[in-house]
């Protein structure tokens, strides 16, 4: 085991290099600089070629690739992101409350998502075909077909027309006012949470279906176990393979996707540092934002694979 | 005698009855205001956006400013020169610096200040950036004789000068610090405004605190402000329907202020103006059939205005028919005379005809295709776009639309890649040599996208930016434009766009200008509860 997750760790330098190169690669192909963002967006009309000129020769773009690619990488090899092309700030800085406030979204919103899911779907795949079953498969199938963001917009509406009340603006980490950071976040993480456990909860009644007409468990019937203690002692466990990887996966996607939903609740988190990187050609921002979600999806993959084998002795990796 | 005390106590309690007029200004309370977009660096010198001045202008004074007052936005007013007076024929201007003013770290602003400001501006040292250099063109030296008089000398007189001195992005900076480090204010604050900075949370937020030690006495009246960023204009109007934030300084759209006004009632007041930003079409010069100016003449004399003033308006930013001057300030067109121009008639029927005409006078067969490629903001871009390919079909034009992403926008539009493309101009005065620079040639100007070169107009504009007799001014500018917008055609105007902010009835003391630029010191606002 040690070996494999020795192995799994060294593959990630080459993955993310490969990441590293392809990012640096595509955004010089886009149109347009950072510069010409700048001052070309506004229309002004006294922008000269001299300034331009200026401007990309402080941010190093007039070096050739090969030796922005180099330098860049040689910061990356020391953790040192750079400078953000567009505000000039450390990259770090740039990125450190947003990656807080997006961390803790994707952690709200796999509570929420987990804590609906994983007993909705036992339920459903238990009383299979009765009402309680057709009623959960009706939440889930709304819950995916209602996008988060317009959910968060039908919340900020309710709030706003019948109860008179917006959630605060302003992010407010939890160890300075929980009580101001919860009533941010909790909307964002309800809607984002509901569409992330319709997925999972279907996911877990098929699974659990699939289990519960494994030999073993009609064994455990017949024996007279407890049907509590055959589903939580010898058919959950099984069944939450699946469910883990929709889960692992829906939460790195948590960490840098939730550009509209962020938008809608005015959050200021990872996925419109994204778009505003992307839109002001910011190459050193855009890199490490890609390198760094690069890294959470690779470590979330490693960390489920790793939870599969704690979940299932059977499985082994050499 | 008891007529006259009834008349008199009327006329006492009508003028207690109107706003503004009695009630004195409180102290205290916290502005709150979301920001459309976030400063890049905090060096108004090299920034050329609303989302540096609103949060950071209120740390900075300016040389002189607009009249807080002036809905007009054009009329000079005393800032950190209190006075000033014009010499040897309209080449030298002298500024008396006010005495007494301080930076936040304690420091007499002095007229030193004011000379390395501006000559950070005007003549930047190598390696260091100034946007606005070519702006002040006309400007030979700036001279700091003594403590408190700044001399700028002219290359020749200006009718323009003073207002160009009025750009609320000329923030006064410390000359020692300048002297250090040229660039130090792109990530530090330090000016002499009636706030002070206290926090910039990436992102989210710029909070500022009143400065207790500002030269104005009395001002600012508001304890401080938070200016919070917010992208989504939905989230704007969410933040003021759900009093999270009592204005936003850049505008709304018709829709927002009849949301805002039926929920919140007299909670909201709306103050609306045009405003001096407006969507023009480049043509372009370099492409056939586009290089006839019969051509060009039809596409705009294709354009109902007048109809699309009333119906546009309704769902978008836009609204008064102009020229190339914002409608109600001092050297707009009066609309008698606009409407004379092609593509301003008010005769739809007859200026389409006109336009058939030219067209097959020109060879362009019936059903013509042509792309028109706009740019991909939704308001008002889209509403716009969407009317003009409309309005062109009406004299046999068949026009495509192709939208780019804003930020590789400009890049496709300098480069010549197209045949007739949505442009535009914001100011941030309403100002002849401000807004016109931008159809001088293209030789003059590379932000002249139609790509073409017409000396008569730029002898036009030279003589008019010399004249500094008001009248004679106005009379050159009119031919300027006759040429610009009907002779030659080079671009088309759209609609000017219409500024509506609704906001908390507690605010006070805020007036509305054509530009969201201006404005924005708040030394001026208040709130009422």
């Amino acid at each position: 085991m040690l070996h494999y997750i020795i192995k799994r760790l060294l593959l990630m330098i080459p993955t993310l290099f490969g990441v590293a190169v392809l990012i640096f690669l595509l955004l010089r192909v886009v149109p347009g600089d950072v510069v010409e963002a700048r001052y070309m967006s506004q229309g002004s009309q006294f922008t000269s070629q001299d300034l331009m000129n200026i401007e990309r020769k402080k941010l190093g773009l007039d070096q050739p690739l090969w030796k922005q690619f180099t330098s860049w990488m040689g910061g990356v090899l020391r953790l040192d992101f750079g400078l953000s092309m567009w505000t000039g700030s450390p990259i770090t800085e740039e990125i450190k409350l947003r990656f807080a406030l997006s961390l803790q979204l994707a952690v709200m919103a796999t509570v929420v998502a987990t804590l609906l899911a994983i007993p909705l779907g036992i339920l459903a795949a238990v009383k299979q075909d009765t009402w309680i079953d057709y009623a959960v498969r009706v939440f889930s199938i709304a819950g995916l077909a209602m996008p988060s963001f317009w959910l968060g917009i039908l919340m900020i509406l309710v709030m706003l027309i019948v109860f008179k009340w917006l959630p605060p603006m302003v992010f407010t980490p939890f160890w300075v006012d929980p009580w101001e950071n919860l009533a941010q976040l909790i909307w964002p993480a309800l809607a984002v949470g509901y569409r992330y456990s319709a997925v999972a909860t279907r996911m877990m009644r098929s699974a659990m279906l699939e289990v519960l007409r494994e030999d073993y468990i009609r064994t455990a019937r017949a024996k007279g176990l407890w049907l509590k203690l055959i589903l939580t002692r010898h058919a959950m466990k099984n069944a939450m393979l699946p469910v883990l990887t929709v889960i692992g996966l829906e939460f790195a996607f948590l960490m840098g996707g939730l550009v509209v939903t962020e938008q809608v609740f005015n959050l200021n988190g990872l996925g419109m540092l994204f778009v505003e990187a992307i839109s002001q050609r910011d190459y050193t921002l855009t890199q490490a934002l890609v390198l760094i979600v690069a890294a959470v999806f690779i470590f979330v993959n490693f960390a489920t694979d790793i939870a599969y084998a704690w979940l299932d002795p059977r499985i082994r990796y050499r | 005698m008891k007529q006259l005390a009834r008349v008199l106590a009327f006329a006492v309690a009508a003028v207690l009855s109107l706003p503004g007029l009695v009630q004195a200004q409180r102290n205290g309370g916290e502005l709150v205001f979301p920001v459309p977009s976030e400063p890049p660096s905090y060096d108004g010198h090299r920034e050329e956006t609303f989302g540096l001045i609103h949060p950071i202008a209120p740390f900075y004074n300016t040389l002189l400013r607009v009249d807080p007052n002036d809905k007009g936005g054009t009329k000079p007013y005393p800032s950190i020169a209190e006075s000033w007076k014009e010499s040897d024929g309209g080449r030298t201007y002298t500024f008396k610096i006010r005495s007494g003013v301080k930076f936040h770290d304690g420091s007499d602003l002095t007229a030193r200040d004011v000379k390395a400001s501006y000559d950070k501006i005007i003549f930047p040292a190598p390696g260091v950036g100034s946007t606005r250099k070519g702006q002040y063109a006309v400007v030979e030296k700036i001279e700091a004789p003594d403590r408190s008089t700044v001399v700028f000398r002219l290359k020749q007189p200006s009718g323009s000068f003073i207002a160009s001195l009025l750009s609320p992005y000329n923030f006064i900076y410390k000359a020692d610090i300048l002297a250090k480090d040229p660039n130090w204010y792109e990530k530090n604050i330090m000016g002499s405004g009636p706030f002070t900075f206290v926090e910039h949370v990436k992102g989210s937020h710029v909070v500022g605190k009143k400065n207790a030690n500002y030269w104005d006495k009395g001002k600012p009246y508001l304890d401080g402000f938070r200016a919070i960023f917010i992208r989504s204009s939905a989230a704007q109007v969410a933040a003021v329907r759900g009093e999270r934030a009592h204005i936003q300084f850049r505008g709304f759209t018709p829709a927002d202020r009849d949301n805002l006004k039926s929920a919140l009632g007299n909670k909201i007041t709306v103050q609306e103006s045009a405003w001096d930003c407006i969507l023009l079409v480049a043509i372009n010069h370099e492409q056939k059939p586009f290089d006839d100016k019969r051509v060009r003449r039809a596409l705009t004399l294709a354009l109902d205005r007048h109809q699309a003033s009333e119906s546009l308006s309704k769902i978008a930013i836009v609204k008064s028919v102009a020229g190339v001057q914002v409608p109600g300030t001092p050297f707009a067109t009066p609309p008698g005379e606009l409407n004379k121009l092609a593509g301003y008639w008010t005769d739809i029927n007859k200026s389409r005809a006109e336009a058939r005409r030219l067209l097959k006078e020109a060879g362009v067969p019936e059903g013509f295709q042509f792309t028109f490629k706009n740019r991909g903001i939704p308001m008002p871009y889209e509403p716009l776009g969407v009317w003009m390919i409309d309005q062109w079909r009406q004299v046999g034009l068949n026009v495509k639309q192709e939208v780019i992403e804003p930020a590789a926008y400009f890049g496709v539009i300098r480069k010549g890649d197209y045949q007739a493309a949505m442009d535009f101009q914001c100011g941030y005065i309403v100002e002849p040599d401000l807004d016109m620079y931008k159809f001088l040639s293209a030789d003059r100007n590379p932000a002249n996208y139609g790509r073409y070169k017409d000396p008569v107009l730029d002898a036009l504009y030279d003589k008019q930016s010399g004249e500094t007799n008001v009248e004679k001014r106005k009379q050159i500018i009119r031919q300027f434009e006759k040429r610009l917008l009907d002779e030659e055609a080079h671009y088309l105007m759209t609609l000017q766009w219409h500024r509506i902010i609704p906001h908390s009835s507690k605010v006070k003391g805020w007036t509305v200008t054509p530009s969201h630029y201006l404005n924005n010191t708040l030394d001026t606002v208040w709130l009422e509860q």
